[in-house]
């Protein structure tokens, strides 16, 4: 079952034509990861699909074209968007951050339930539960912007850019936990990624962006045993 | 978190409500708030009179308001230096003037009131319609007189609804008056144009310009438009009104810009009429000097006091007091640069008179005595004018002298043309 | 210190001081001078809308200099039914829903243009409101204003009319504030918060930053025309000046003061709005405006979060003073615990004497 399908979809800034033509599925609970260079278009793509920018081309959440919805309409179906450079509010603590993840549910038990399921897998925030999320660390941070996410009981949650100013050691935490999150969940992800080793950790299968258009995809193995994506993308 | 918040919130309404009743002590209502002599009201002593002025010190009328204040000082401080005015009851009193500054705000001139009623005798000299009217009835409630007013609005002279108000300066519907009558008078034929701001204030002028024409078979009216106090631009209908070659133009407008821009676009379409401009917005330097107004055949305006910049009044006794007056005791050393300054020096001379009649010190005396003065030539004012309390319905000056520019300033006349 | 939040922190203690509260506001009135009473009812008129402006500005983030657009449309409202003669919950009723469905359109077309545009359309309400005033005679009273003494004290009472009023504003105000207060600490408060800290997440949860600035607005309005009521109540005066842009941005400098977001705050905003130009006038009535701006500085100077934030500032300087902190500590091992003096961090001292001597600090320089 495909849960979404892109179809040639095209976008620009202004003038600046920056998706010419993407086209990736993501099966029901599966994870696609999405690889490029800087400007390839990796986030451009998420931001299509959750409705902060204009697109062309056909984006099928669930069967029905979600284009031109408000980015809080496409949120309401169930895609959670966790965007670069994360987003979580400072002035709150992370037990707030994730109750504002809940904001559209109303069945408060199963949210508070929901708490504890995430807690468990993410043992450094439970440490740190009643502390403002300014105090956190990066991949605190990230975790907590994931985690949000989570709490909206999304059916696919975009992940942009996770290990974004995190030391390699704390990404690959980082990468392992929504690893972990997602098998215990089954929550179906679309994974932006510069680094290829770090998602790989996490997907099954990736789209390979250049300048604005998808130029090849595969499962995880086939694409680590090419040599040019080795060399572009997994440093050798 | 938000019972903490809880908590302070609460700890602190508890330590305001404490700091607000230990403050003020307890005890109810004492009722009889005067003080100072025996059976006198609130504000006079044996050797003082102390009077409140709420008007506008800061913002965009600052200019005016500060001149309701110089000139009232100026006055008073001349008569305390000579040791005060003698009052009816034989007691020679100080004057001591408190002046608040309320921006132009109704709501601060309430506030300034309220603050001001419970230490002065009478206010008086404000300049402004809103903010007078924002404490007329409470003034009339608490029987404390609000007199000579800057204000051209009637209802401060209406006996019956403001008993303790009285207005200073001539409505618009004097000034209109006044120059139709000149009009009417001049025995030859006249077609009048009317522009009027469309609000109480050119509604006022062009009543009053109507009922001086009234039964003028001489007189016709060709043309009456209006504009929006909010219109950047008259040309429309000055072009229009030039289509009737009127040869009077009666400009009933309160906007400077607006003012001086009508004066050029009748040039500009090569009409000649005469005009009539009210008395504030007729300063030769700042309107008809750039309005290039001696192209006319004659230009207009309506006053009742003598202005210290003409050339005419240079010497003039009054004058030459008025700005001494003005510069020691009112920190004001500049010439005049609003009429509002005569005023309130006139507003000084006025009450000087109702109180050197009052025979009791207190504010009913004094009402009665201020409503009982009549044919007083207060200094610096025009010849032809004087203050009159006696007729209800009007302020205690309602008479103006027509005047016509002549290049530098104005010059009384008595026959149009 | 703890003590006493330890105390505050017991139901029971809490429901003490609400009740002590509320018999100190009822008693007030009739207990202080009638200039003082007049004085308070004005702060609550006033902090009614400042109250009305954090919550679009101080809790959502969105710029609106049209607060007093909506104040005077209040004002209008309640001294046009009044001298009809309409039931005064009519007339309050009205005064709020008037300028609340106002609000409510202008912050339809407003929210979707975005960023500024907000702001520059809220400028031009009291731009346009006042010429608009002066023209809708018939309503207005036009540029002569209209007054209402339907705020009087009626005879059975035996109040006198300062303390009627008072009572009017303690129990509209007093509603006002907790209801609002209810609101920006519940569920929707925290969307406000979400949409002024972050737009683009807040639509990532679902949150339509769109349908919560509106709202946001649309309170601020319902609130500005309570203010406007009051006011009516309270000064029983309206003219367009009233609404003129200059005392929108005053409620704005107000609501900086007192504390943006806050509830307090908002309290304290009024106390300033209504205070500080009669503390200028009394000062030097020729200097009113100069006066005003050089405590706004100073203000925002000593206290940039408000007034609100003056215990909390003080709290800690106390505390800094007590006991210095352990890092503290560690950094000047020798200095001894200073009494009375204000701020250990400022200089660190060696036994009272400047840690770096005088050519050290030049060296640095």
């Amino acid at each position: 079952m495909t849960l979404l399908e892109l179809e040639s979809v095209t976008a620009s800034y202004g003038p600046v034509q920056v998706l010419d033509g993407v086209s990736l599925s993501v099966p029901e609970g599966g994870a696609v990861g999405i690889l490029g260079a800087n400007g390839a278009g990796k986030t451009t793509t998420l931001r299509a699909i959750s409705g902060t920018v204009r697109a062309g081309g056909r984006i099928l959440f669930d069967g029905s074209d979600i284009r031109g919805k408000r980015p809080d309409q496409v949120a309401a179906l169930g895609i959670a968007h966790v965007p670069e450079g994360r987003g979580t509010f400072g002035a709150l603590t992370v037990r707030e951050n994730l109750r504002v993840g809940a904001y559209l549910r109303r069945d408060r038990k199963q949210i508070e339930s929901d708490i504890d399921f995430l807690l468990e897998l993410f043992p450094n925030l439970e440490e740190r539960f009643k502390s403002n999320a300014s105090a956190l660390s990066g991949g605190e941070q990230q975790m907590l912007a994931v985690g949000r996410a989570f709490m909206a009981k999304p059916r696919l949650l975009l992940l942009d850019e996770a290990s974004l100013g995190l030391a390699p050691s704390t990404a690959k935490t980082v990468y392992d936990a929504i690893a972990e999150l997602r098998r215990e969940s089954g929550i179906a992800m679309l994974v932006v990624e510069q680094n290829a080793n770090l998602a790989f950790r996490l997907v099954d299968s990736a789209t390979v962006l250049e300048t604005g258009r998808s130029v090849l995809s595969g499962t995880s193995a086939e694409l680590r045993g090419m040599d040019e994506i080795r060399r572009a993308y997994l440093g050798g | 978190m938000k019972r903490k918040k809880n908590v302070r919130l609460t700890g602190a309404i508890a330590l305001i409500s404490a700091v607000a009743v230990s403050l003020t002590g307890c005890g109810g209502r004492d009722d009889d708030s005067s003080g100072g002599a025996r059976g006198a009201s609130t504000g006079i002593t044996d050797t003082t009179v102390t009077l409140g002025v709420t008007t506008p010190l800061s913002g965009a009328t600052a200019g005016p308001g500060t001149c309701t204040v110089a000139g009232l000082k100026a006055y008073f401080g001349a008569v305390n230096a000579k040791g005060g005015v003698k009052f009816g009851d034989g007691k020679t009193r100080k004057v001591e003037i408190k002046a608040q500054d309320d921006a132009y705000d109704p709501q601060k001139a309430k506030s300034n009131y309220d603050q001001l009623k419970g230490s002065v005798f009478a206010m008086t000299s404000g300049l402004g319609t809103p903010t007078n009217r924002a404490y007329r009835e409470a003034a009339i409630a608490d029987k404390v007189p609000q007199v000579l007013v800057m204000t051209g609005d009637p209802i401060f002279s209406d006996t019956k609804e403001s008993p303790e108000q009285l207005g200073f300066v001539p409505t618009y519907v004097n000034e209109g008056e006044a120059f139709g009558k000149l009009l009417a008078a001049s025995g030859q034929d006249h077609k009048v144009a009317i522009l009027s701001q469309n609000d109480d204030y050119g509604q006022g002028y062009v009543e009053g310009f109507k009922k001086g024409v009234e039964g003028a078979s001489n007189i016709s009216i060709v043309k009456e438009l209006t504009y929006e106090a909010t219109d950047t631009s008259v040309d429309a209908q000055i072009t229009q009104l030039a289509g009737t070659h009127a040869d009077v133009v009666f400009n009933a407008m309160s906007i400077t810009p607006l003012a001086i821009a009508s004066l050029q676009k009748a040039q500009q379409l090569n009409w000649k009429p005469s005009w009539f401009l009210p008395s504030n917005t007729s300063s030769p330097k700042a309107i008809l000097e750039p309005g290039k107004a001696m192209a006319y055949p004659g230009v207009y305006s309506v006053s009742f006091a003598k202005a210290p910049q003409s050339p005419a009044f240079a010497g003039d006794e009054d004058v030459k007091t008025f700005l001494s007056d003005l510069k020691q005791y009112a920190d004001y050393p500049d010439m005049p640069a609003f009429p509002h300054c005569m005023w309130s020096y006139m507003v000084g001379a006025t009450l000087d008179q109702a109180f050197q009649k009052m025979k009791e010190p207190t504010r009913e005396g004094f009402m009665k005595s201020l409503r009982d003065i009549k044919d007083f030539t207060a200094p610096l004012m025009l010849e032809g004018t004087s203050v009159d309390t006696t007729v209800d319905g009007q302020p205690a000056v309602s008479s103006v002298v027509v005047q016509k520019y002549n290049g530098t300033g104005y010059a009384t006349v008595e026959n149009f043309g | 210190m703890s003590l006493a939040t330890g105390l505050l922190s017991r139901a029971w203690v809490r429901w003490a001081i609400t009740a002590v509260v509320v018999v100190v506001l009822f008693v007030l009135p009739l207990q202080l001078d009638e200039y003082t009473n007049q004085n308070l009812a004005r702060i609550g008129v006033f902090a009614v809308a400042v109250l009305g402006l954090n919550v679009v500005m101080g809790y959502t983030g969105q710029v609106s200099l049209g607060q007093i657009f909506f104040v005077g449309a209040g004002a209008y409202v309640t001294g046009y039914g009044a001298s009809h003669d309409w039931n005064i919950v009519l007339v309050f009723v009205a005064s709020v829903l008037v300028p609340g469905v106002i609000g409510l359109l202008v912050a339809l077309a407003a929210a979707r243009l975005g960023g500024l545009a907000i702001a520059m359309v809220t400028i031009a309400l009291p731009i346009v409101g006042v010429p608009f005033a002066k023209r809708l005679s018939d309503f207005t009273g036009g540029s002569q204003g209209m007054s209402s003494a339907f705020s009087n004290a009626p005879g059975w009472t035996g109040l006198y009319n300062d303390q009627w009023q008072l009572y009017i504003v303690l129990v509209v105000g007093g509603a006002v504030f907790l209801l609002i207060r209810n609101l920006v600490r519940g569920k929707y408060g925290r969307a406000f918060a979400i949409v002024k800290d972050n737009e683009a997440v807040a639509a990532s949860m679902g949150i339509s930053p769109y349908r919560y600035k509106v709202l946001a607005f649309t309170v601020a309005s319902l609130i500005g025309g309570a203010s406007g009521f009051l006011y009516m109540a309270v000064i029983q005066f309206t003219s367009p000046e009233t609404m003129s842009f200059g005392h929108s941005i005053t409620l704005l400098a107000s609501m900086v003061i007192g504390g943006a977001a806050s509830i307090l705050g908002s309290l304290l905003g009024g106390a300033y709005y209504v205070l500080v130009p009669q503390w200028s006038n009394d000062i030097d009535p020729n200097l009113t405006e100069l006066l005003q701006g050089a405590l706004l500085l100073l203000t925002l100077l000593l206290l940039p979060g408000g007034l609100a934030t003056l215990p909390r500032v003080l709290a800690r300087t106390l505390r800094r003073t007590r006991t210095p902190d352990p890092s503290e500590r560690r950094q000047t091992p020798s200095a001894p615990p200073a009494p009375g003096r204000a701020s250990v961090e400022e200089t660190p001292t060696v036994g009272g004497i400047p840690a770096q001597s005088p050519t050290e600090r030049q060296e640095q320089a």
